[in-house]
């Protein structure tokens, strides 16, 4: 009694002091990460003060998938056609050489990491580095727009950034939904042929598109007549209903429910007139979403993975690289000189919850190796990044100076 | 209705032809139980939809949701898949448990102070014993009656009158924020269904322990019972008091992440309860109240978060409430069960509106504040599942015909309610949430 007494204590006293702290970080030195989450989600957790048991953890599975599910749907409902045909044709070019290198540069980098390192083969080592070389690719453009709040938002760059930070967001969560399906883990019920890897991509694509057609037609016609509070009240509701369904058919077939969401976002961007609703509810209820996600990775994470420590490190490492090397590719491919800017990889460290968000899917696919190298090496690199991100952002765009320290408010 | 009815089929066959290549998982919540708790959420906000539309609070369809679906009727959810979503119907009610707190002004309660001790005073001395001669004279047509006489009859009678005078703050709430409405009846019911929450308890305790003693199956003695629960009660406060006060300083040093926040308070707070033994619903309620009435300019965002959330936490709370329900348990008795809802109806009518008239209350509710009464739900489900566990035999049995009785009131009470407000000229014009 006293015991739980105290650590409900500790816990508040702890959280808010962390927080007058980590809000003291964020007004210094414009930090735009969620550490204190992380930290609180460690203590909450088993490996804490066991407030939040295993039990428990397994029984907030609908709250986490409903998380993932919006990260990915999220991501989804940005990549409208009507919207992506008025882009300049150099901007996208840039922001796929971006991607693709670096996802590529993390690739080779982790599987020899895991071979060398680890002693598996790389059979053996491309799922946990496949997944590890999406969460490097991941970004946010949160710290694009921590930019454009300090005085950079006219910047020719700043928009081609912003479209290579989503972009990166795309590459990452498809590259983990088909490495989840190319190298399928789990059997099957007994007496039915196990599908190809091919078959697997195929039904987890066809899980989403059947989704999102499904989902475009239970929402119906947007009612220009509601209330809007009624509205999105009713909206919430549907919208986790279709996340929920989605993200419990991809659990069905250890499949990624953020790679079946993100079909389903897109499907439903580019059909209907719900669209503008739905990505502004989305966006709206990220944040709760993404801290939550950190609580849970923090409460999730228990010390006993084999080489959790330097493998962990070794990736923040290889991420560093593998930016390095996608900006200076694109950086320095482009035709316009206004679009030229190797150092475009320091405003591109951010990684956000879908960094998070990723790694605990990989956790939750059934036979997958290395789950916590994974986690840990996730939590580790999101704590670095985002400390680092803001500041390293400002050297980022091509012809600008850093600006003066932030003033105290 | 019907386009959104096809997609739920559509996925239900979907759902039956992925089966075969369903991979096993550990660790997480099984995937169908994710997925039917979507599909839930989906009909529900269907049905909730088109009980409004035809003039009925969503909170009905909802319900009528989980019992379509639930393992009375259809069976595509089963009682393992509930079970899984238990930590969910846990968060729901932590969340309504803190916006009932924060309803509740102390202001308020000064004000129609006399007005909630006559509803109460007077639905408890008509239902009790209306429902306790019912058992009485009827004891030979209700199973759980027959064979017994003299005391134990009595003892027994009482007992299921004392559980069926509890009201569902649940209901109450959710009605209020569907309809946002504010008048007199509002507060005066939703000020009675919380006070009649603590006190219908603590009446039940006393009844089941002297029924108890009086069949021979008691395992503690009344006052050890009361005792105990005393201090559960007490603990349950003072609990909610310490979590009120750290709410109030997280309101007045960092006030960000709200929704986040009252996850975390809740579900910190329910694994407090449990090592601790005090009851979710009453900390939180204490601890709303507190946030409220200690800093209400400060707990002012707390209550707007509270009232985004609402919602989703109605459907969620409501529909799992629909799984529930035993409807089959209805079917072999209803004549017992209509007879029971209807005296109980009758009680309340005459009983709420001669309190309501001596505690000096408006015309409107003297007149219709007993419709908002009827309702029953997850506090009267928690006393018969509490009577069949420790009550074997006739315990058993009354819980299965209180159950009866709970889904019928359950069912009409939000209509009833509603048609109160109705008539009292106070519901909101449409919105979901009070202004």
């Amino acid at each position: 009694m006293t015991g739980t007494l105290a650590a409900l204590a500790v816990l508040s006293v702890g959280y808010i002091l962390a927080y007058l702290l980590f809000d003291r970080l964020r007004i210094r030195f414009g930090y735009v990460g969620g550490a204190e989450y992380v930290l609180l989600g460690l203590f909450l957790g088993p490996t804490g003060s066991g407030l939040l048991s295993s039990d428990a953890l397994r029984d907030l599975t609908p709250i986490v998938s409903l998380a993932l599910g919006w990260m990915g749907m999220l991501i989804g409902t940005g990549f409208r056609l009507p919207r992506l045909a008025l882009l300049e044709p150099a901007w996208v070019g840039i922001a796929f050489t971006e991607s693709l290198t670096t996802f590529a540069t993390a690739l080779g980098a982790l599987l020899v990491t895991l071979h060398y390192g680890l002693g598996m083969t790389f059979t053996e080592a491309s799922l946990p580095a496949a997944a590890l070389a999406a969460i490097a690719t991941v970004g946010v453009p949160a710290a694009v727009d921590a930019l454009a709040r300090r005085g950079f938002a006219d910047h020719p760059f700043l928009p081609a950034l912003r479209f290579t930070a989503r972009v990166d967001a795309l590459v990452g969560v498809v590259a983990f939904g088909l490495a989840l399906g190319v190298l399928h883990v789990g059997s099957v019920e007994a007496g039915v042929r196990i599908p190809t890897a091919t078959e697997w991509v195929v039904i987890n694509l066809a899980i989403g598109i059947a989704s999102g057609v499904l989902f475009h037609l239970f929402l119906g016609p947007r009612d220009d007549g509601a209330d809007p509070a009624d509205g999105d009240a009713r909206l919430f509701v549907s919208l986790a209903g279709a996340i929920v369904v989605a993200s419990g058919a991809a659990y069905y077939l250890n499949l990624s429910p953020i790679y079946t969401n993100l079909v389903l976002g897109i499907v439903l961007a580019n059909t209907g007139s719900t669209h503008e609703p739905v990505a502004r509810l989305l966006a709206a209820t990220e944040r709760p979403l993404y801290l939550a996600l950190l609580i849970l990775a923090g409460a999730s994470w228990h010390p006993d993975g084999s080489g959790l420590v330097w493998v962990a490190l070794a990736f923040v490492g290889i991420r560093l690289l593998a930016r390095l090397a996608g900006g200076r590719a694109a950086g320095t491919a482009a035709q316009d000189p206004a679009l030229r800017a190797p150092s475009m990889w320091r405003a591109l460290l951010a990684q956000g919850g879908l960094g998070v968000a990723l790694a605990v899917n990989y956790t939750q696919v059934d036979g997958a190796p290395l789950k916590e190298v994974v986690l840990t090496a996730t939590v580790a690199s999101i704590l670095l990044f985002e400390w680092v991100s803001a500041a390293e952002s400002v050297r980022a765009l091509p012809g600008s100076s850093p600006p003066a320290p932030a003033a105290t408010p | 209705m019907i386009r959104r009815l096809m997609v739920v089929a559509v996925l239900l066959i979907g759902a039956f032809l992925l089966e075969p290549l369903r991979v096993p998982t550990a660790d997480v919540v099984a995937p169908r139980s994710l997925f039917l708790f979507g599909l839930l959420l989906l009909v529900a906000d269907t049905l909730g939809t088109f009980f409004h539309e035809v003039g009925l609070p969503r909170i009905v369809g909802f319900l009528a949701a989980g019992i379509v679906l639930g393992p009375s009727v259809a069976g595509f959810i089963p009682p393992p898949v509930l079970g899984d979503l238990g930590m969910i119907k846990e968060l729901a009610v932590g969340c309504i448990g803190l916006l009932a707190g924060v309803e509740l002004r102390i202001s308020e309660v000064r004000q129609r102070g006399r007005a909630i001790i006559g509803m109460l005073g007077g639905q408890l001395l008509a239902v009790l014993p209306v429902l306790a001669l019912v058992v009485i004279l009827g004891r030979t047509h209700i199973p759980f009656a027959a064979g017994l006489t003299g005391a134990p009859l009595l003892l027994v009678a009482v007992l299921f009158g004392a559980i069926l005078s509890v009201n569902s703050p649940m209901v109450t709430l959710a009605m209020l924020t569907e309809t946002g409405a504010r008048g007199p009846l509002a507060r005066t019911v939703l000020g009675v269904v919380l006070v009649a929450d603590v006190l219908v308890i603590l009446l039940f305790t006393v009844c089941f322990a002297l029924a108890q003693s009086s069949l021979g199956t008691a395992q503690a003695s009344m006052w050890g019972i009361l005792g105990s629960l005393l201090r559960e009660l007490g603990g349950s406060v003072l609990a909610g008091a310490i979590v009120g006060a750290l709410i109030a300083v997280y309101l007045r040093f960092v006030k960000l992440e709200l929704v986040l926040f009252v996850i975390v308070t809740v579900f910190a707070t329910a694994a407090a309860a449990t090592a601790l033994h005090f009851e979710l619903l009453l900390s939180l309620l204490t601890a709303g109240f507190v946030v409220e009435n200690v800093a209400p300019v400060r707990a002012e965002p707390l209550v707007e978060t509270l009232h985004h959330i609402s919602w989703p936490v109605f459907v969620v709370f409501f529909a799992l409430a629909g799984a529930e329900l035993h409807v089959q348990e209805f079917l072999g008795l209803w004549p017992v069960i209509v007879v029971v809802a209807l005296c109980r109806g009758a009680a309340l009518r005459v009983g709420a509106s001669r309190g309501a008239r001596w505690g000096g209350a408006d015309a409107a509710t003297v007149q219709w504040g007993w419709m908002g009464l009827v309702s029953q739900a997850g506090v009267a489900l928690g006393l018969a599942t509490v009577l069949a566990r420790r009550m074997p035999g006739v315990g058993e049995a009354m819980a299965t015909v209180i159950v009866g009785v709970i889904a019928v009131n359950e069912s009409i009470g939000p209509v009833l309610f509603r048609r109160g407000l109705e008539r009292a000229g106070e519901l909101g014009v449409s919105g979901l949430r009070p202004e």
